[in-house]
């Protein structure tokens, strides 16, 4: 909890004949993550090189990458199928022998013959299109080629030309200009170019066609409709394969995957012309796993041994060690960066406080009930993808806090449910909800309830950045800035207490009273001061420049007035939507039903709708966002510092075929 | 008749009173609203073009862009306390 999984560090070696299955039995625990082997002239490794793959690595490639493009060309993915039966590997090997090169040459076949129909519809329709132009010909289009003394001209221009020597002309209007095809003896055509260019000829090609342009056409279009048959039929076939083949095909996709990464892992170890060594990390819970396995599996021919870890913040890969409820929020967590091997590990807080705080934003039943079930709708959305049912395990956690939180602040749809609000109210007097005396809005209360969950946030947030500094840094440096985050807690206490010391504040401590010491001021006001200054001290010991951040104390703690006042424009998003439905459309056309106030009524129904979908949507950003941004900001600026390297096992969770 | 005039000269001074209140509510989330915005173009436009390069920098690019939207939430709860206190 508030730490990563512990780690121990593997060194394994043993002669290249167990290189084999010590790799199958590494991939098979899929807990080792390889340290991979860099060439650096290290006087430790001298005479190690990178290992080269295992045999047969270059055919499974290229028959992965067969079945990647077939599986591709077909849109199959693995997520999409069954995951109940899986694929023997000895029958699946046998079959990817057997069957594999004629399947891909049957989908190759099939797919160039489509691409072939299709480029012969496309050669079709561009002929269909240059023919239409000519549809009101009243000649054949033969009658415009194939002549030794006479040419002819076709294409668009702007206005009937003038043309002086003998031509003849057929023209066509059109919506911006005219059609026309013009017919002249060899010697005199440079001539009517001419002419014709000064009403801007654009040229057509005129087709080689024989027949009239509408017969022509309907012939085409016949045999374009042949074509889409053949294709049609072609697709039926492949949806056949598709059917029959895909587990086949992506079962086989995953052992092939597995068996090129075991086939490449070498590349990642350190040999020598007769052994090999590999360095990696293992949770340290299953460290004697690890032993026993590869000792099985080599008969005792293996040496392997923990290794002292030398730079615990940067050595170890991360694996988050949390329990299960507190996994979604490892998403935020992540996009933010994975915290350090040494550092806390904040994301069991973030599971429970960013929950919260979205519930004090949103805080309405009726909104929580929406997306509680928008979280269990969406679940065949993102099946497959991980990110995606986390992100909708925080949305069902965040929901279940605006149901919990409505039901305190008596909220629905924005407007009160059958109880006074059991804590303070948000109920603000707009509209229909004016003049309900009971539930008189608390605003300066709940902004400082919200100010109060600020300076806790803050004061744990320093309090990690303390620990962090006592575990991660070194020497001096360590001691400075562990005095400084409490210079911070310090400053920050200060300020509050001089604050109480002069001004009474609602919900917070009121010192304005405590006996006065010298010159009128009064024990808290000194003790105050002494935090102050005594912080400031502190502070400035590590880095006088810090002194400058002064500020953002009093900036980082107001800005958690945000979970009340975005919480409260989203109130007045619903009040004003039912004010304006109810109010101003339903209400009034109710008293006095109308034909007109029929169509009022709908109207009002649908503003009702529009405005309240508007609203929730604005809730998930608004919700969603600023608690994110007052954890990625406020909070984690504090102490986190991120940037671990991700636990990466070597391996795979195979889905679809059977451990062999 | 004075004291009627008094009467309505106060109510007027409230009615006047409440506008303002209301006038400085607008301003104060409408300015604070513009003045983020203004921060929020720039680092949004830079935001996005480094998470194009790189997605692993999504959480970060977030972090910037929402940094100046303090702002508008302090003008809106100035807003909140002239309306509601």
């Amino acid at each position: 909890m508030f730490q990563p999984k512990q780690m121990s560090k593997l060194l394994i070696v043993a002669s290249k004949q167990q290189l084999e299955p010590v790799i199958t039995e590494l991939y098979r625990m899929n807990i080792f993550h390889i340290d991979d082997y860099v060439e650096k002239g290290d006087d430790q490794w001298e005479g190690f090189r990178i290992g080269m793959p295992l045999k047969g690595a270059d055919t499974t490639s290229s028959s992965l990458v067969k079945i990647r493009s077939i599986a591709s060309a077909f849109g199959i993915g693995s997520d999409q199928l069954d995951e109940s039966a899986k694929a023997r590997v000895q029958e699946l090997k046998r079959s990817i022998e057997q069957d594999l090169p004629a399947l891909a040459d049957e989908v190759e076949h099939l797919l160039s013959q489509r691409s072939k129909l299709e480029a012969s519809v496309k050669e079709h329709e561009q002929k269909i299109e240059a023919l239409k132009s000519f549809t009101d010909a009243p000649f054949p289009m033969e009658l415009l080629n194939g002549y030794d003394s006479v040419g002819c001209i076709a294409g668009t221009v702007k206005s009937h030309p003038e043309i002086s020597v003998p031509h003849e002309i057929w023209e066509k209007q059109l919506k911006s200009g005219l059609f026309i095809t013009i017919a002249a003896r060899n010697e005199d055509l440079p001539a009517v170019e001419k002419a014709l260019l000064e009403v801007q000829l654009q040229k057509v090609t005129i087709p080689g066609e024989n027949g009239h342009a509408p017969a022509i056409i309907a012939d085409y279009e016949q045999k374009i409709a042949g074509i889409h048959q053949d294709i049609e039929q072609i697709s039926v076939k492949m949806a056949e394969i598709r059917e029959k083949h895909q587990y086949f095909l992506m079962s086989s996709e995953e052992l092939l995957t597995a068996d090129v990464e075991q086939a490449e892992a070498p590349l990642r170890f350190a040999t020598t012309d007769l052994a090999f060594a590999v360095v990696g990390w293992v949770p340290t819970e299953q460290v004697t796993k690890v032993y026993e396995n590869l000792d099985r599996v080599c008969a005792g021919k293996v040496y392997t041994t923990e290794l002292e870890i030398e730079d615990l913040n940067d050595g170890p890969p991360v694996e988050y060690n949390n329990p299960r409820f507190s996994h979604p929020a490892e998403l935020f967590i992540d996009l933010y960066s994975r915290p350090k091997y040494t550092e806390v590990d904040p994301t069991l807080l973030m599971a429970i406080v960013y929950p919260i705080m979205f519930g004090l934003i949103l805080g309405d039943v009726a909104y929580g009930l929406v997306l509680l079930a928008m979280s269990f709708g969406l679940r065949s959305l993102v099946k497959g993808s991980d990110a995606g049912s986390q992100l909708l395990d925080i949305l069902r956690n965040c929901s279940v806090a605006s149901i919990i939180f409505g039901v305190i602040f008596s909220e629905f749809l924005g407007f009160s449910l059958p109880w006074a609000p059991l804590w303070f109210s948000r109920h603000i007097s707009i509209g229909v909800a004016a003049g309900a005396e009971h539930h008189a809005s608390a605003i300066p209360q709940l902004l400082v309830v919200s100010i109060w969950i600020g300076i806790l946030h803050i004061t744990l947030a320093r309090i990690w950045g303390a620990q962090n500094a006592s575990r991660m840094d070194h020497g001096h440096h360590r001691s400075l800035k562990i005095y400084a985050n409490i210079g911070w807690i310090l400053v920050m206490w200060g300020i509050i207490v001089l604050i109480w010391s002069k001004f009474p504040i609602i919900l917070m401590p009121d010192l304005t009273q405590m006996p006065e010491l010298a010159g009128g001021l009064n024990v808290a006001t000194i003790a105050g001061a002494v935090m102050l200054v005594l912080g400031l001290v502190l502070i400035a010991r590590e880095n006088a420049l810090d002194l400058m951040e002064i500020p953002t104390i009093i900036s980082n703690v107001l800005s958690y007035t945000r979970l009340i006042a975005v919480g409260l424009s989203s109130v007045a998003i619903a009040m004003v939507t039912n004010f304006i439905s109810i109010g101003m459309f339903i209400n009034p056309a109710l008293e006095n039903l109308t034909p007109v106030g029929i169509i009022l009524i709908i109207v009002g129904i649908l503003i009702f709708f529009i405005g309240h979908v508007g609203n929730t949507v604005l809730g998930i950003m608004g919700g969603g966002i600023h608690p994110l941004r007052l954890h990625y900001v406020e909070f984690f600026t504090k102490f986190y510092r991120g940037g671990g390297k991700k636990y990466n096992p070597f391996g795979m969770i195979r889905r679809l075929t059977e451990q062999n | 008749m004075a004291a009627e005039a008094v009467a309505v000269e106060v109510a007027a001074a409230a009615a006047s009173a409440a506008g303002l209140k209301a006038v400085g509510a607008g301003l104060a989330v409408g300015l604070a609203g513009v003045g983020s915005g203004l921060g929020e173009m720039g680092i949004g436009a830079a935001a996005m073009g480094a998470v194009a390069e790189n997605k692993d920098m999504f959480g970060l690019a977030l972090l910037f862009t929402v940094l100046p939207e303090t702002i508008v939430i302090f003008g809106l709860v100035v807003a909140l306390l002239l309306m509601f206190q």
